[in-house]
């Protein structure tokens, strides 16, 4: 009953972002997939036409890499996005903290736009892998990262909301967190081949697990169970820091 | 007969019991650090009232609602809400009241329909229940010609109509107008002041806060007058009014000072103002809540410099 009513009250308070995703949905789509797409190009195509990483073709090795940081970072740009915009400009989540819905509904609403952005922009390329790839393959396991890593950096993306109140402040996050996370995080090349120190440093941000999460289920590597439990990790710690806020009444 | 004004604090005329009560609020403070922004203050308000919250900018009145509304945790104090204590039952006070806040609380986003539909099913209605009151809802408001169009597209007036619908969508028994009419043109004020009164005459209590002293003089059954996170006066316009006299002489002494006096009748007035031969203008009027507002929460003169410049 419980599980029930948090879903239905997730399902209400996530009403409004899917219609306005539904006004906008070509846009939005477009939007998200000019980058990867690029990356496809210049990465895949351009750069890494001859290059053999492991056992495999760069392009191979690529496109996991670039579903993971397609995935997170639309995810993560929508939420956040939509929940600065209603906090700060429109004043409408006021509204929704005067609803008498919990706060799992609450997050659960909000990161559910995210999630599907995240899962249709990684259902599309994991398509446009199969057909540039044939040692790219589209697991049980993969499907499974992609919402996990898309539900994660929703919460990341509720987090940065509720923390921020300009959009400079969103803009400085971006530059300094998304940005080079989503270069040197294993996504378009090893972690192995930076220098030592900025190893240690990558391997604290999430995105290098879900990377490594990813190629693994993609090109049958075995799968690093402790990256995906520091995924979860993640999200629980979002979660946690975002439920604060909401709790101390700092949104 | 010249009058004084009263300076007591405690002006609570109230004796009502906490049964026709809807909102009770007692020795209710909030502070944000080192600054305290609502100091101790007892409100209650009667359900069918149209009940105003006045003050000057920052007297602490965005505080209070807040506070009364479920959005801000008070440092200190009791809030009862439709008989529902606060925090312990904050989702029945929720269930309650419906919030206008000076930003509109709108998605611009989305359309008029859209955002009453939100409204309506973030309050756990259902989708037939909601779908049908946003109609009654939007018809009686006069909406229904914008009841498609984007709430961006709107003027201001329509907007704020707008957010008043989504915040009745719910049936609430009270609702919270947070300067409803700030930054209105005059047709449309007049249009919420009397969407206003058909609210409390169809069994809406109405809690508004503004700082245009006119606007709670026309809507509001009772006041509170707060000034610097104090309640400085309560009671019905006319019976503030009636605390400094009937009559008002204001006049402009040879420094451009202006000074006001206070009268019972206005005969007194009227041989009042025949002795101020000096003064550069004289002008005898009835008294308005106004006058008692500005003698509460005081004036600030207008100084124009040392002299040579002229603005």
């Amino acid at each position: 009953m419980m599980v029930w009513d948090i879903l239905t009250g997730a399902g209400r308070m996530a009403w409004s972002d899917f219609r306005f995703l539904q006004y906008n949905f070509i846009p939005v789509v477009v939007s998200t997939l000019i980058t990867p797409l690029l990356y496809f190009l210049a990465f895949g195509y351009g750069l890494g036409k001859d290059v053999v990483i492991g056992d495999v073709d760069y392009i191979a090795y690529v496109i996991p890499g670039i579903i993971a940081l397609s995935t997170v970072t639309s995810c993560f740009m929508l939420t956040a996005h939509k929940i600065q915009v209603q906090r700060v400009f429109y004043a409408s989540f006021d509204e929704v903290l005067l609803c008498p819905i919990t706060y799992p509904s609450i997050f659960l609403g909000k990161t559910a736009v995210g999630l599907f952005k995240g899962f249709l922009c990684g259902t599309i390329l994991c398509i446009m892998g199969v057909l540039m790839s044939p040692d790219f393959h589209v697991t049980f396991g993969l499907i499974a990262m992609m919402a996990l890593s898309s539900l994660t950096f929703s919460l990341l993306g509720v987090l940065a909301a509720f923390a921020t109140n300009a959009i400079t402040t969103m803009n400085v996050f971006n530059s300094l967190v998304i940005i080079p996370m989503t270069f040197l995080c294993g996504t378009l090349f090893p972690v192995e081949s930076l220098p030592t120190a900025a190893q240690y440093a990558v391997d604290i941000l999430p995105l290098t697990h879900v990377s490594e999460c990813m190629r693994a289920c993609a090109l049958g590597y075995d799968f690093p169970w402790i990256s995906s439990a520091v995924v979860i990790g993640f999200a629980a710690l979002f979660y946690t820091i975002a439920w604060l806020y909401l709790k101390k009444g700092k949104v | 007969m010249e009058m004084t004004v009263k300076t007591k604090n405690d002006m609570n005329d109230v004796p009502d019991s906490d049964d026709e009560n809807i909102v009770t609020a007692e020795c209710l403070s909030k502070e944000f650090g080192n600054f305290t922004a609502v100091r101790s203050i007892d409100l209650r308000v009667k359900e069918g009232n149209i009940y105003g919250l006045l003050g000057p900018n920052g007297a602490g009145k965005t505080t209070t609602i807040r506070m009364l509304t479920t959005l801000l945790t008070p440092t200190t104090g009791k809030i009862t809400i439709a008989g529902c204590k606060l925090p312990a039952e904050i989702a029945e006070a929720r269930r309650s009241i419906g919030v206008v806040q000076q930003q509109m609380s709108l998605d611009r986003d989305l359309t008029v329909a859209d955002n009453i539909f939100q409204h309506g099913i973030q309050h756990r209605m259902s989708f037939k229940e909601v779908r049908e009151r946003s109609k009654t809802v939007a018809e009686s408001l006069g909406l229904m010609p914008f009841y498609k169009k984007k709430v961006d597209d709107l003027s201001g007036g329509w907007k704020r109509k707008t957010a008043i619908a989504c915040s009745l969508v719910h049936r609430p028994r009270i609702l919270f107008l947070d300067e409803p009419t700030a930054g209105l043109d005059t047709q449309s004020r007049y249009m919420l002041w009397d969407l206003v009164r058909y609210l409390r005459d169809t069994g809406t209590t109405i809690f508004i806060t503004t700082h245009y002293i006119e606007e709670a003089e026309n809507l509001c059954d009772r006041v509170a007058i707060m000034n610097k996170g104090k309640v400085v006066a309560e009671g019905a316009p006319a019976e503030l009014c009636n605390q400094l006299g009937e009559f008002t002489v204001e006049y402009n002494g040879n420094d451009h000072k202006r000074i006001y006096r206070y009268f019972r009748d206005k005969q007194s007035a009227k041989i009042f103002s025949d002795t101020l031969t000096d003064a550069l203008s004289v002008s005898v009027r009835p008294i308005c809540l106004e006058d008692f507002f500005l003698e509460k929460t005081g004036r600030i003169e207008f100084k124009a410099g040392n002299g040579d410049d002229t603005i």
